[in-house]
């Protein structure tokens, strides 16, 4: 809201500068955000708090930079009351409110005499600069008065009224407004109208209808001054999306009390500039006058929570410098009388924090909570993702952070041997956008993002992950939302160097070093299960190229190429590994602590090698299985140091050169012992997957 | 005699020209080997008479030893300078890097999380998450807001149906806690919220935020504003001042806005206050024996007051140009 500092210090003498008056109603609760020199002097664009309806007004600031400032507020201008007047109004019209929960109050006053024309210089002048454009006297007057009180008006032209009288009712069924506008607006049996006999010729506190509008010809005119309920006229409003001055103000709260004067503030202005003559009286109907509002306050209530004493003095100045009244204090209690313009004082804290602000809260000293509480830290899932992604951190990848609301995609999909139900998508009500249109059911799509963006620039390496949470839809109203971390890469994981590039391994197997290294790191016991069986492959990935990872009969989550039709998608060079694990498996998969200690044999180990020959179907994971069992307990350590293909092996077979180290708790092996474990294993390769030697 | 001394200073010349280590072993050999000079000398000691017998033996003998340690000491010169020359030709551009290592960061959020989670642990806050996912009864209802209230236009909320929405505000946990905890308690979390709003360098539809709240007897606007400069410390480093300005949010009260003097300027960091009571009795908790105050962050904010970044949308847009800096 823009006002003028001349306009709001003529209820407030303050004798400061303006940036001065800025700063202390911005301390006040009332943020200036901005300053502005103009032809009017310098204006204020204040922020107001959507409790404080009573300062969209000069007068509500006048009265909080008054207290503030600690000098007197001068109050309202004067101006004689329509109540004291003989009721020739009520001669001419009459007010009827058929829903007084949505319309407390409702006063008209008449003006006859009409000389439309322009309002005084001084009066555009403010209007000007707290951003209104002048129009003519009549509609200046309503605005500058409800500038100035915060009590929006309302002119009808009193001749086009049908039977020259108010009804304030809701708008019945296909009910139709053309407002001030010119806009045709259907109207809903939820929204409140101010009709005549006959018809709807406002829109209650919103806008006005262009059929009663004042024109050259009007020659009598009924000003309305209202209070109406403001969930109504909020509501109304979004219905219609029709903000103006008036709902801002009604959505926030007007004071029921000022109603009349400010009609009466009005005709004084009308009168006094000439612009027509007001009939004395008034139309007021109050069909639900609020019960005042009585508080106590608790002076050690007040300290107790501001970690402050004030003195008496100070809480009951405070309070009355705000327009409260502060009677008899009895034993360090108050009895505060909340004035009508404060709805949002309703309880006791309300009122300490009113003396909270005027005091100052740089009065209040810091001092640290002391006593028994809860054990700092960080949340239970916090260790697991932070080891998590300290490990990916080391393993070289970036760690990003990719957006949860998502358009659909290709790579958008849940996998289904999670167990989270039907995995259909979570939808945002009414979007705006495709991009902002649902939520992510995976993570794929925001780490595959990263690549091509990064790749699209020419930065790499191309190496990222994210850990994150991912939803999908399980019924009608329900859902998971659960955390998952992903992974993917593409081409080389470090830069090129001069000490020649490393050997480009296939990119799955980057991938599937990264997430067994990271299921290692976890202490997690998984295995990588080859597609086929029982399960359908994932159709993002690569039919040929991926694998499911399992723990215990639980599937932890997917490792694989990225389907090269994606990738090509993704306008990629290279192959692209990518991974998705559920954090919930993989917390119940991993044993966080470790285990316990197992002694170590302190006899030397015997190392040995062994190549079987196998046809090209079976996998590593079946010859590693057999070569465990076979060799028993004296089997230390097993690692593949080769894998080969081609001449001199006969077409369809393949080698696998594996290292075994023997090692005993006992005693030392003998030649013997090695031998008898090999030749198992050899006997056991040849009988379950028909594996030869060279040495056959 | 005349042959030792000879023997002896001829050998001394032939170590001391030597420059191999290789030459010297030739004259170790040659002079001091079993079959050697100075053992061929000594083995003449027969034809001599038997009173000259013993000095000459001493005389050899003295001379074999300043032989072998002349010996020694060249040795070790040679050793050294023959080290000294292999190591010379090994010179390396110790200016050119070094083999790859792969690198990856944290994101510049994960790791301002994790400044944050460390000092509020220290000031004995407990982390908890809550969903993203959020219901409007958390969300709004539960925090004090009432229907229709205009303090719904900051909060532009995404819904997904009548019920349920994407949470707008960290602060949407203080009921879930509420619920199955009994004072006193400590609670913080740190999370993503989303708004809509339209994107631009100071705006997101998507952001994080922290959200600390306590409740115990006699919390006070003191006891926050004590926390909130030990923690701006913390984060800021060195003593840091704190300031209260009055402000409107639904779920405290007093509502204050708090700001940070660093570096010559107030920062204005977030919403705090008093829990409100309407929220502590709706949760069962006793008002008038328990008080509690709130306060939020944004992460995105500190990590830009921090590192002098002038644009929200980095944050989520995952350029390594960008996130390679941190």
């Amino acid at each position: 809201m823009r006002l003028p500092v001349e306009w709001i210090t003529a209820y407030a003498p303050l004798d400061l500068g303006s940036e001065a008056i800025a700063s202390r109603l911005t301390m006040a609760g009332l943020e200036v955000e901005a300053t502005e020199e103009t032809d009017a002097g310098v204006v204020l664009d204040i922020k107001v708090t959507p409790n404080r309806g009573d300062c969209l007004s000069v007068l509500g600031v006048a009265r909080e930079l008054a207290a503030a400032g600690r000098t007197p507020y001068l109050g309202a201008p004067q101006c004689p009351s329509s109540e004291d007047e003989p009721p020739d109004a009520a001669l001419h019209t009459g007010v009827t409110i058929e829903d007084p929960d949505l319309c407390p109050r409702y006063a008209a006053r008449i003006v006859e005499n009409l000389r439309l024309g322009e309002s005084p210089a001084w009066m555009q002048r403010r209007l000007v600069a707290a951003g209104m454009r002048p129009i003519s006297n009549i509609v200046d007057i309503t605005n500058y008065v409800m500038l100035e009180t915060g009590q929006p008006l309302h002119a009808f032209d009193y001749e086009t009224l049908r039977e020259r009288r108010i009804v304030v009712r809701r708008a019945r069924p296909d009910e139709l407004l053309v407002s001030l506008d010119g806009v045709t607006r259907p109207l809903g049996t939820e929204m409140l109208v101010i009709a005549d006999a006959e018809r709807p010729v406002a829109i209650a506190g919103v806008m006005g209808g262009a059929d009663t509008e004042i024109t050259q010809a009007t020659r009598t005119l009924l000003l309305e001054s209202a209070h109406f309920d403001w969930k109504s006229i909020r509501r109304t409003a979004r219905i219609l999306g029709l903000g103006t001055e008036a709902s801002y103000r009604f959505e926030r709260g007007v004071d029921p009390d000022g109603v009349v004067y400010a009609a009466d503030l009005a005709c004084r202005l009308i009168s006094e500039t000439g612009s027509g003559t007001p009939v004395p009286g008034v139309v007021d109907e109050y069909p639900r006058r609020p019960a005042p509002v009585r508080l106590r306050l608790r002076q050690s209530r007040c300290s107790e929570l501001m970690g402050y004493v004030p003195t008496e003095d100070e809480i009951a100045g405070s309070l009355m410098a705000l327009g409260f009244s502060v009677a008899g204090e009895t034993g360090g209690v108050f009895e505060v009388g909340v004035p009508s313009w404060r709805r949002d004082v309703t309880r006791e804290v309300d009122l300490v924090e009113e003396v909270a602000r005027i005091v100052g809260y740089e009065r209040i000293p810091e001092r640290l909570p002391s006593g028994a509480t809860t054990q700092g830290g960080d949340a239970p899932g916090g260790a697991l993702r932070n080891s998590i992604r300290e490990f990916l951190v080391g393993a070289g990848l970036q760690e990003v952070k990719c957006h949860t609301l998502v358009a659909p995609s290709g790579l958008d999909q849940p996998e289904p041997s999670l167990g989270y139900g039907d995995g259909a998508r979570i939808h945002i009500r009414s979007a705006l956008s495709a991009e902002l249109s649902g939520l992510r059911r995976s993570l794929l799509p925001g780490v595959c993002d990263a690549l091509r963006r990064n790749a699209r620039h020419g930065l790499g390496p191309l190496a990222f992950f994210e850990i994150g949470a991912v939803f999908s839809s399980t019924g009608p109203a329900t859902h998971v939302e659960r955390e998952a971390v992903a992974g993917a890469m593409c081409g080389p994981m470090s830069e090129r160097s001069w000490l020649g590039a490393t050997r480009g391994a296939e990119a799955f197997f980057v991938g599937s070093g990264v997430v067994r290294a990271l299921l290692t790191s976890l202490h997690a016991d998984a295995a990588c299960e080859v597609a086929g069986g029982d399960w359908e492959p994932d159709a993002r990935l690569h039919p040929q190229r991926q694998t499911r990872i399992v723990s215990g009969g639980r599937t932890l989550g997917i490792l694989g190429e990225l389907h090269p039709a994606q990738q090509a998608e993704l306008r990629l060079r290279d192959r692209c590994v990518v991974f998705e694990l559920d954090l919930a498996a993989l917390a119940s998969a991993s044993h966080a602590d470790g285990g316990s200690f197992v002694p170590f044999s302190r006899y030397p180990a015997v190392t040995r090698d062994l190549a079987p020959r196998v046809s090209r179907g079976v996998p590593y994971e079946a010859v590693r299985g057999i070569v465990r069992r076979a060799a028993g307990d004296i089997l230390e350590r097993l690692a593949l140091t080769d894998v080969f293909e081609g001449p001199p092996l006969a077409e369809g077979l393949k080698s696998f050169t594996v290292s075994l180290t023997f090692r005993s708790a006992d005693r030392t092996l003998s030649e013997a012992d090695v031998e008898a474990a090999l030749t198992q294993a050899r006997d056991r390769l040849r009988s379950e997957v028909g594996a030869t030697f060279q040495e056959d | 005699m005349e042959e030792l001394t000879r023997l002896a200073d001829e050998a001394a010349a032939e170590v001391t020209a030597a420059e191999s280590t290789q030459a010297v072993a030739a004259i170790e050999a040659r002079y001091l080997g079993g079959k050697g000079s100075l053992q061929a000398l000594l083995r003449t000691i027969g034809a001599l008479p038997a009173d000259e017998r013993p000095r000459f033996g001493a005389a050899v003998n003295a001379a074999r030893a300043r032989l072998e340690a002349a010996i020694a000491e060249r040795k070790e010169t040679l050793a050294r300078l023959e080290r000294e020359t292999e190591l010379a030709s090994e010179a390396l551009d110790v200016s050119l890097p070094g083999v790859p290592i792969p690198r990856g960061r944290y994101h510049p959020l994960t790791a301002t999380a994790r400044r944050i989670t460390a000092a509020l642990a220290g000031l004995g806050f407990e982390f908890v998450d809550g969903p993203e996912l959020e219901d409007y009864e958390h969300n709004f209802a539960a925090l004090n807001y009432p229907e229709e209230h205009p303090a719904f236009d900051e909060q532009m909320t995404f819904y997904i149906d009548d019920q349920r929405l994407m949470r707008t505000q960290t602060t949407a946990l203080q009921g879930r806690v509420m619920c199955d905890r009994t004072p006193p308690f400590r609670i913080a979390t740190i999370g993503r919220c989303f708004r809509y709003e339209a994107v631009d360098a100071t705006h997101h539809h998507t952001f994080h935020q922290v959200d600390v709240f306590m409740v115990d007897e006699g919390v006070s606007l003191s006891h926050l504003k004590g926390t909130l400069k030990r923690f701006a410390s913390e984060m800021f480093g060195g003593d840091v001042q704190v300031r209260f300005r009055p402000d409107y949010f639904p779920f405290v009260e007093p509502g204050v806005d708090y700001a940070v003097f660093w570096r010559g300027r107030w920062l204005e960091l977030g919403g705090a206050g008093l829990i409100h009571p309407n929220i502590l009795e709706a949760h069962g908790i006793d008002s008038e024996r328990y008080s509690g105050f709130a306060f939020g962050l944004g992460v995105e904010r500190i990590h830009m007051i921090r590192h002098g970044v002038n644009d929200l949308r980095h944050y989520l847009e995952n350029d390594l140009r960008f996130l390679s800096q941190f």
